[in-house]
């Protein structure tokens, strides 16, 4: 069964944000980039199934700009087998991947598509899910286990999702979309020898043209703002004069 | 001239980052606590194949460039230069076996060595050799059984942890220089003592040891040939100082981090202490000491790379971003004020995890002689 895995190249988590003075956006002049933390979620669930002799091939592949190379060079060090990079230097939105995605597991034929939930910049959570509509295949979001029963032949994947208040079980005909939830397993870190031999590896350029898709958002952004800054607090000295300033001050009882 | 990095040397310095940022982070304070060895956090390395960093894919290293080593060695200091210590000390013993060893011993330590299953250490100082090696006392004498090593050495990175130690000593007392030869001793071999490790001012989680020699090792123990000790241990010398200075640059890099963000932060007579002029000046001191000490380290690196000698450049490295890093550890200590002095920040680590670099492998004395030899020669 060949797995197809997207990723996803936003500012490193560690990172602390700056928007740009005119609030026209992020600033991204010279801040660290990385692969979506979901996203390495999904590449590690990809390559444990690999591993685990239920994944034949894993394909890495991103929709961005030129230096998105770098993450699925890291999926490849991780353990992808081979990469695709839809190359666009427009602002890509979830239904703009989803739309090229969609062509992929046309071209592809995946039997699972792994993404995860959500990327850390725009938290839109949705790419998954319009992948979904798009190809019209089953989905299970916001995995905490995934298992493929047998091994991946017998077409049936059953997914445990993190729901409000608990866990629902559901069961999927392959093949399928699953998004990664924070909790599905601990990525590993890359070994430098598989950095090394990543650059061996396939790494497919397409554009979108290439695919018949338009991936160029249709919203326009209007304005980036940060959020408020924090005043500084004060020390009270007993419950009383607690309770007299949530009620009196800050009016919340 | 390129100031520019590859992608491979970007790619070792993220690795490097991550793992030390998410792992080695954690233990560095704990380390420098209770003084107990780095092992998880070297081991954590060894995993991900740091541990063959400088080792070509031959023996099952990873071919990168030196300055994608010091991009990384330096990442691990930031995070926690006890564990940089042990590293940058097992690669002077692998160093040792890729410069002075035979085919086969090479062969034999240098893979595992890269897989992080053997950790090396580098035994040449003696209690009464530092500076100058050819004043060692351990001796080897050839007998019928091998070679019967006696001494003592001082101050051995990893010591008692190591798998093997690479031991200079002396088996032609009346030829100087070219009486010294190295050996490959495996952990185990009768005859060894390991003392307690020292208690330091600072790397408290690398332990350093007084080791003594009475022992008989098989003739194939000789690392290479006979008298070319001393040539293998200054080569391994010049490839170490730029690791040092690497080193010396992740601990200074990490302190001017923190002094910055500390800086803005604090506020001092109703402004944040970074708009204090003489705070401001202080900050651009260190930065501007931290732009030149990485710039004489990646020159370093880069010469590493090339055929010829590079003993000058990396003295030059050595020397330049150890006195830089205790400029900027110092200062980082008084612009935090009693929270730099307080253990509860890492400042104060900081100040006394730099203070060894201008000592070991070649004090800053030793740096200006070699400088001072070779530019007026």
């Amino acid at each position: 069964m060949k797995v197809l895995v997207a990723v996803k190249r936003v500012i490193d988590y560690n990172v602390k944000i700056r928007v740009k003075p005119d609030n026209s956006d992020v600033d991204l002049t010279n801040v660290k980039m990385a692969m979506n933390p979901f996203c390495e979620i999904a590449v590690e669930e990809a390559v444990r199934l690999k591993e685990k002799g239920v994944a034949t091939e894993v394909v890495a592949v991103t929709v961005g700009p030129k230096a998105a190379q770098e993450q699925l060079r890291t999926a490849l060090a991780l353990g992808a087998d081979r990469a695709i990079h839809v190359e666009s230097d427009e602002r890509v939105e979830s239904l703009g991947a989803a739309k090229a995605l969609a062509k992929l597991v046309e071209e592809e034929q995946p039997g699972l598509v792994i993404l995860g939930k959500q990327a850390i910049d725009t938290d839109n959570n949705q790419t998954g899910q319009m992948l979904a509509a798009l190809t019209g295949l089953p989905q299970g979001t916001f995995a905490s286990e995934v298992v493929v029963s047998g091994d991946g032949t017998d077409g049936k994947v059953q997914v445990t999702r993190e729901i409000d208040g608990g866990l629902q079980t559901v069961e999927l005909t392959l093949p399928v979309i699953v998004t990664t939830d924070l909790r599905l397993n601990e990525p590993r870190y890359a070994k430098l020898p598989d950095i090394m031999k990543a650059k061996k590896k396939p790494l497919d350029v397409k554009s979108p043209a290439d695919l018949g898709v338009e991936v160029a958002s249709k919203t326009q952004l209007l304005k980036v703002e940060p959020p408020a800054e924090r005043q500084g607090g004060v020390k009270v000295s007993s419950v009383d004069e607690l309770v007299d300033k949530l009620k009196n001050e800050a009016k919340v009882l | 001239m390129n100031f520019t990095f590859t992608d491979d040397e970007i790619a070792f310095q993220d690795a490097a980052k991550k793992v030390s940022a998410e792992v080695l982070k954690n233990n560095a304070k704990h380390y420098d606590e209770t003084r107990e060895f780095c092992s998880d956090s070297l081991k954590a390395l060894g995993e991900l194949g740091f541990w063959g960093m400088n080792l070509p894919s031959e023996y099952d290293g990873v071919d990168i460039s030196s300055i994608g080593m010091t991009l990384a060695v330096e990442e691990v200091a930031y995070y926690c230069a006890a564990t940089c210590s042990s590293l940058t000390a097992h690669f002077l013993s692998t160093d040792s076996i890729l410069i002075g060893g035979t085919k086969q011993q090479k062969q034999d330590f240098l893979p595992r060595c890269a897989a992080g299953e053997l950790l090396g250490a580098f035994a040449l100082t003696e209690p009464g050799a530092g500076s100058n090696p050819a004043e060692m006392r351990t001796k080897a004498t050839r007998t019928e059984e091998g070679w019967h090593l006696t001494g003592t050495k001082h101050y051995i990175t990893n010591g008692a942890y190591a798998d093997f130690l690479v031991v200079y000593a002396k088996t032609d007392p009346e030829a100087g220089h070219k009486g010294i030869s190295a050996f490959l001793i495996e952990r185990g071999t009768e005859g060894i003592e390991y003392a307690s490790p020292e208690k330091t001012l600072g790397l408290r989680g690398s332990h350093i040891y007084e080791i003594s020699f009475d022992c008989v090792v098989p003739e194939s123990a000789l690392l290479g040939e006979e008298g070319a000790g001393f040539s293998t241990a200054m080569e391994v010398l010049d490839r170490g100082r730029v690791e040092i200075a690497a080193m010396s640059l992740g601990i200074a890099r990490a302190a001017y981090d923190d002094s910055l963000a500390w800086s803005k932060d604090r506020v001092v007579s109703g402004k944040p202490l970074c708009r204090h002029q003489g705070i401001q000046w202080k900050l651009a001191e260190m930065h501007t000491q931290l732009e030149a000490a990485k710039m004489v380290t990646y020159k370093a690196a880069d010469s590493r790379d090339s055929d010829r000698r590079f003993s000058v450049e990396s003295a030059v490295a050595k020397l330049f971003a150890s006195e830089a890093a205790a400029m900027i550890t110092d200062n980082a200590v008084q612009i935090h004020g009693g929270y730099g002095y307080s253990s509860d920040l890492p400042i104060e680590r900081y100040y006394r995890d730099a203070r060894i670099t201008r000592i070991f492998e070649g004090t800053s004395e030793i740096q200006k002689l070699i400088i001072g030899r070779a530019i007026t020669s």
